[in-house]
């Protein structure tokens, strides 16, 4: 049986809010709760949702900068809680991310060399001489001057820094790459050509991307498939056109109709949801999104939905029919 | 420049006039032109969306308005602003004063630092009616009780005796809104008032200001990067670049005919849900030029797909494409004939 790359099995994390004079942990804030998803090689999977629903805190978890409480990583079948040393080693270059800031994401004492000299540093690939003509192809790979390895991060524009978050993350041929609203903070000119970059380098290497990010537009642009989050869970997955014209998800709904669409004539059928997110420190009973919800039905209130599947590509958890 | 007004209705008074306004910064660095000679005006009740990228010069803009520059290197060095035929330039300070939230209202994009984490949301909107309108402590309580109800906060008799650190963003940024509309100004800006914030709160926000503005008929002056909120929101559109408004004109003029090669990519480049999946975006080459070596001719020059020769050698005037649309470019005949076939 073929693995996918990565699987995603009930996932749950949460983290402790202390109180008092003694600092207990008297509530958990759960971030993440039983989420399951895969993903196959050189596939896009775009997670969306606003903030605070805890799709970071997943890509978190991902790279192994949290431990899950609960729930299993698997990465081509292989539980990456229960790797060896080695496997582990390995594991860390076949994943990598990319965060949103990349000039708080890179060392501003450092040369852009320095920068991409570390992969190969830690991961001992090669000597010098070979480390210094890979970088030169990396530079050469996402768009940079060949001369950019004597310069600082500052000296970058924030497009051009994104590109030196990519080099670095593309250097030691990663399979997975977790991009945490890797587009967000650039500008819309600038946005479009960072994307057009990831989808070159998926074309040529063959890499499977996590897609984080609030923007759905974006992400129905980048995925192949998408994934919503609603309050530390995944309520709805499709493929992106599934995503965009036949979402089952009144969650989802709202959040195509919240979009502003740039064409002015364009008339939205305005689906405006009231109200905030609530605390994840206490959340809903039954449906989690039955506070704001528009169709909202009795049951909603004390029955959570379960997950329903609608083709093999298309699942949600909603009551409605 | 003078004879350039901006997209300027028949109507001869209007609200707001900017004419040909400079503004410099003085810095370690010698002096920094930021803002270099542009007009606009704002009618009435009409919404204007100001468009452009970051550190292009819109916030700066909507700063010279209301005067608040940062001191003391911020300086308006060329032309002036009107508001309701008054020189705001060379108003006196306290005169000045009295313009600011009365007539004036301003809206931030960080609600979380815009308000005084120290004092009540209730002292806060208090402040302003007390101040241009005269009003007693416990009638500006009431008031603005009133005020909170209607941008939206629930339970507003509660909400007066909290703290900022107590609401959630959207709750800060409806309370921003609040003090700026207290003493029902003639004009709003509104500085990337939804940016901070989340989208389905956006949507909650952007009708706010929308029914705001129809039952007070009230001017606003929307400034955002954010071409989806500019369509739906405004009747008119400057596009800024570098300094520089490259185009004005209605919403239609810019959307369905945008004539600056600028403003054709930033529309191209801006991914869509109906676009399909995975394509290719186009985009602008190349990046914005920094503010310390802006080039003296057609700022777009070194990223433009259309450039001629004459483009690097001299900035294009304003030209009017139509009664409504105005464009800063050699070749845009030649470029929106392309376009259109």
């Amino acid at each position: 049986m073929a693995f996918p790359l990565l699987e995603v099995r009930n996932l749950t994390k949460s983290f402790p809010v202390k109180e008092g004079l003694l600092m207990r942990a008297k509530h958990f804030n759960q971030a993440v709760n039983d989420v399951s998803f895969f993903i196959d090689p050189g596939e896009t999977l775009g997670l969306v949702g606003e903030s605070g629903c805890g799709k970071s805190t997943l890509g978190r978890c991902l790279v192994q900068l949290y431990q899950p409480d609960h729930g299993q990583v698997l990465f081509k079948g292989m539980d990456i809680n229960s790797l060896s040393r080695t496997e582990r080693k390995q594991y860390r270059q076949s994943v990598q991310m990319i965060f949103q800031d990349p000039l708080e994401s890179l060392n501003s004492r450092h040369t852009i060399e320095e920068i991409l000299i570390e992969p190969f540093a830690i991961h001992n690939t090669g000597d010098r001489k070979w480390r210094l003509k890979k970088i030169q192809t990396l530079l050469e790979l996402v768009g940079l001057p060949s001369n950019s390895g004597s310069r600082y991060p500052f000296e970058f524009s924030g497009g051009q820094r994104q590109r030196i978050g990519i080099a670095r993350a593309i250097a030691l041929g990663p399979e997975l790459i977790v991009c945490d609203e890797a587009v967000s903070a650039l500008d819309v000119s600038i946005q479009s050509q960072i994307i057009n970059l990831l989808l070159d380098l998926q074309a040529e290497l063959n890499i499977a991307y996590l897609f984080i990010s609030h923007d759905l537009a974006v992400v129905k642009h980048f995925s192949d498939r998408v994934a919503v989050m609603y309050l530390g869970e995944i309520v709805e997955t499709a493929d992106s056109e599934t995503i965009y014209k036949n979402q089952k998800h009144p969650y989802t709904n709202s959040l195509i109709d919240s979009i502003p669409v740039p064409d002015p004539h364009h008339k939205a059928k305005r689906h405006i949801l009231q109200g905030d997110m609530p605390s994840a420190i206490n959340p809903p009973t039954g449906c989690h999104f039955h506070t704001r919800c528009p169709k909202v039905m009795p049951r909603c209130k004390v029955d959570k939905p379960k997950l329903r599947v609608e083709t093999s590509s298309h699942s949600f958890s909603c009551h409605l029919d | 420049m003078t004879d350039h007004d901006f997209g300027q209705s028949p109507v001869t008074s209007a609200l707001l006039e900017v004419d040909d306004l400079s503004i410099s910064f003085d810095t370690d660095e010698g002096t920094l032109d930021a803002i270099n000679n542009i007009s606009f005006s704002i009618q009435a009740g009409e919404t204007v969306g100001l468009v452009g990228e970051s550190g292009c010069g819109k916030s700066v803009t909507a700063h010279s308005i209301m005067r608040v520059l940062p001191q003391p290197m911020g300086r308006i060095s060329h032309g002036s602003v009107r508001f309701n035929g008054i020189n705001l330039r060379t108003l006196a300070l306290p005169d000045m004063e009295n313009i600011r939230g009365s007539d004036i209202g301003m809206v931030f994009q960080e609600p979380m630092t815009a308000l005084n984490p120290v004092q009540t949301i209730g002292k806060q909107i208090s402040e302003s009616l007390i101040l241009h309108l005269n009003l007693s402590i416990p009638e500006a309580l009431q008031a603005s009780i009133d005020i909170l109800k209607r941008v939206g906060v629930p339970s507003p008799e509660l909400r007066v005796s909290e703290y900022p650190h107590q609401l959630s963003g959207g709750m800060l940024q409806r309370v921003v809104i609040a003090i700026a509309l207290a003493c029902k100004p003639s004009l709003l800006i509104a500085d990337e008032p939804t940016t901070a914030l989340d989208v389905t709160i956006q949507a909650q926000i952007l009708n706010l200001i929308r029914d705001l503005q129809n039952d007070m008929k009230m001017a606003v002056l929307l400034i955002t990067h954010d071409l989806g909120i500019i369509a739906e929101t405004c009747d008119r559109i400057l596009v800024m670049y570098a300094g520089r408004i490259v185009e004005s004109g209605s919403v239609t003029d810019i959307f369905d005919s945008p004539a600056h090669p600028y403003t054709q990519g930033l529309l191209n480049s801006i991914p869509r849900l109906v676009t399909p999946s995975k394509s290719r975006l186009p985009v602008i080459k190349g990046q914005v030029p920094n503010i310390r070596d802006y080039p003296t001719t057609c700022r777009f020059d070194n990223r433009c797909p259309h450039r001629q020769a004459k483009c690097s050698k001299l900035t294009p005037e304003l030209e009017k494409v139509s009664e409504s649309h105005q464009v800063s470019c050699f070749g845009w005949q030649g470029i929106q004939k392309e376009r259109n076939i």
